[in-house]
Formats: C-alpha cells, sequence, structure tokens
C-alpha cells in the first residue's frame, strides 16, 4: 500500500475510531493527535492504540512507543509503515 | 443461572481456596473460565478444579503460570484467548502470597516477591487484558485484597503493603477506564475457611471468631458471591470500590 493511501486509512480510523467530527481530509499530515491538535486527552489514546494495533498488525507496548508513534499523523503512518507485520 | 452467559473469565490463583470458589460461581453462572496456578504448586488441585468446573457445563481452562512475570502473563493471556476463543473480560486478580515476619527482620527477597506477585501480577494481568476490554467497550476487573490492607497487620507487612497499593490501584484504574464501560472494584475477604485457617489451632481459631461481629469464618463462596455480584449486570453502577465481605470485622 503506498503512503497516501495508508496515510488516508490512519485518518479514517482516526475519525470513525474516536468519532471526531470532522471529515479525513480536513486532517493535516503535521498535525499533533493528542492534545491542541485533534483535542484527543491521554485516555482515548487506550483506544488508538486498541485500534491501531488491530487494523494494521502492530504493537504499541508501552508510552515510549506510544509516544514516538502518536507524535503526529505523519508520525503514526510512518510507524505504521515501517513496523506492521505482513 | 445464566447471567455470565457469553463472558470470558480469567481467575488468577483460581485452583483453589478462595479462587476456585470464584472460577466455580462464573463458571455456574454460565461463563467461560480459566484460571491459572502458580509455580509452587504440583498441578493436582489445578487438575481436580478443572473436573470441577467442567462439571458445570462450561468450557475450562487451566493452566501453570506464574503472575509476576511479564512474559508468562503474556503467553498465559495468548492460551486464555485461544482457549476460551477470545480474550477475557472479565479478570479477577486473586492470585497472591505472603512473607511472614516482623519488618525489621523481614528478608528484601521476600518483600520482593509479594510486590511482584500480589501488586505487580495485577499490574501485568489488567495491563494485558485491557487490549480486549477497552476494543469490546466493557469489562469488569475485580482485585482479591484484605482487612491488611486497611487496618494493617503486624507480622505482614509486606502483604498488607500489597494489598493496600491493590486498594489504590483498583480507584486509580477504574477512573482510567470508567468512560470505556470497564469498572474495576476490590472484594476484602475477612476470615475465610480455607486451608490456612484449618491449619490454626483451635484456640487460635476461638479468638479469631470472637474479633468477627458474625460470629464465624467465610466460606469461600460467600466470597465468590460478592466478586459475581460485581460482575454481574446487577453492578453495572459500581466502581472503584471495595466490599468489605468479612462477617462486619471491618465495617468501613
Amino acid at each position: 500500500m503506498d503512503r497516501d493511501a495508508l496515510a488516508a486509512e490512519v485518518k479514517q480510523l482516526l475519525v470513525t475510531g474516536l468519532r471526531l467530527d470532522r471529515p479525513p481530509s480536513d486532517i493535516p499530515d503535521d498535525s499533533p493527535i493528542f492534545g491542541d491538535g485533534l483535542g484527543l486527552d491521554s485516555i482515548d489514546a487506550l483506544e488508538l492504540v486498541v485500534l491501531v494495533e488491530d487494523r494494521f498488525r502492530v504493537s504499541i507496548p508501552d508510552e515510549e512507543v506510544g509516544k514516538r508513534a502518536f507524535a503526529s499523523v505523519r508520525a503514526l503512518v510512518d510507524f505504521i509503515a515501517e513496523e506492521r507485520q505482513p | 443461572m445464566s447471567q455470565l452467559a457469553g463472558h470470558r473469565v480469567l481467575v488468577t490463583g483460581g485452583s483453589r481456596g478462595i479462587g476456585r470458589a470464584i472460577a466455580l460461581a462464573c463458571a455456574g453462572a454460565g461463563a467461560a473460565v480459566a484460571f491459572n496456578w502458580s509455580r509452587d504448586e504440583d498441578g493436582s488441585e489445578a487438575e481436580e478444579t478443572v473436573a470441577v468446573l467442567r462439571a458445570t457445563g462450561s468450557t475450562v481452562h487451566g493452566v501453570q503460570a506464574d503472575v509476576s512475570d511479564a512474559e508468562a502473563v503474556s503467553r498465559l493471556f495468548g492460551s486464555v484467548r485461544e482457549a476460551l476463543g477470545g480474550a477475557p473480560d472479565v479478570l479477577v486478580n486473586n492470585a497472591a502470597v505472603t512473607h511472614d515476619g516482623l519488618l525489621m527482620m523481614l528478608p528484601e527477597t521476600g518483600w520482593r516477591r509479594v510486590l511482584d506477585v500480589d501488586l505487580t501480577g495485577a499490574y501485568l494481568c489488567s495491563r494485558n487484558a485491557l487490549r480486549g476490554m477497552i476494543a469490546g467497550r466493557w469489562g469488569r476487573i475485580v482485585n482479591v485484597v484484605s482487612p491488611a490492607a486497611f487496618f494493617g497487620k503486624e507480622g505482614a507487612s509486606a502483604y498488607a503493603a500489597a494489598k493496600g497499593g491493590l486498594v489504590a490501584l483498583t480507584k486509580s484504574l477504574a477512573r482510567e477506564v470508567a468512560r470505556y464501560r470497564i469498572t474495576v472494584n476490590a472484594v476484602s475477604p475477612g476470615f475465610v475457611d480455607t486451608r490456612l485457617i484449618r491449619e490454626l489451632a483451635e484456640a487460635e481459631r476461638s479468638e479469631l471468631e470472637r474479633q468477627i461481629p458474625l460470629g464465624r469464618l467465610a466460606d469461600p463462596d460467600e466470597i465468590a458471591a460478592a466478586v459475581l455480584f460485581l460482575v454481574s449486570p446487577a453492578a453495572s453502577y459500581l466502581t472503584g470500590t471495595t466490599l468489605h465481605v468479612d462477617g462486619g470485622l471491618t465495617m468501613l
């Protein structure tokens, strides 16, 4: 899957999974996922971990990996592209 | 009774005593039930427990696993998912050890073992269980604590500290996951008629009974009934609390 398609899929997951009130195409790649970016808090992160692990077959075992993966939408796409299991 | 039909339960330390009674109550309520037993047991009680649980007609899975070992807990959850057809949505953190002795003389290895099993074990099991519960947007965690967590107990400072920690963990985790319809509660059994107590001399036993307003020891089934209530639909509005099932010993 190319990177643009993956980015679109990640944004769609954010919107439907976390019930964000905006279309996926409105989410910039450099948007921080937590805090001011998408207005999500750290408890939302728990659900995002579960959603991302299930959908993309990656493992986000602890907050160190989580911080890297969820730094921004772009970081999350990079993380999935690098880590996903075939 | 089938109030837990369709649910998958994991009871840690479930081969005997209170843990077995909890596992049996859940199986009797229609749940598929898994339990683990510790490295200190030979497995004969576990085999017997599997047979007792299977007699209810439920799916049952027993496996040896040390809850204080992160990799062992991860393997435990893998085997439970396979045997029960999915991740547990009910977790009862019951596994516990104690190392009695006055604190000044308590060896560090004893202190650490108690904290590792009783407190870190609950952390590791909860951590593994939460992913499935969050995905399913429903879950029940019950931690088995002790009056020692509330009163302290001379000669059992490590156990009391671990159980006190588990009460605080119960409250904190309850706040963290409430949004996902996961409740986290504790049950604090008083003196229960298990092997440990049966080994006491008659005089010690009557002294114990004298301290209990209801005047007798608990049957393990009476503890299990409280756990079953907390994981049932009837307890949907309880979280972060402790049920003191102790014959009036604590009255908090």
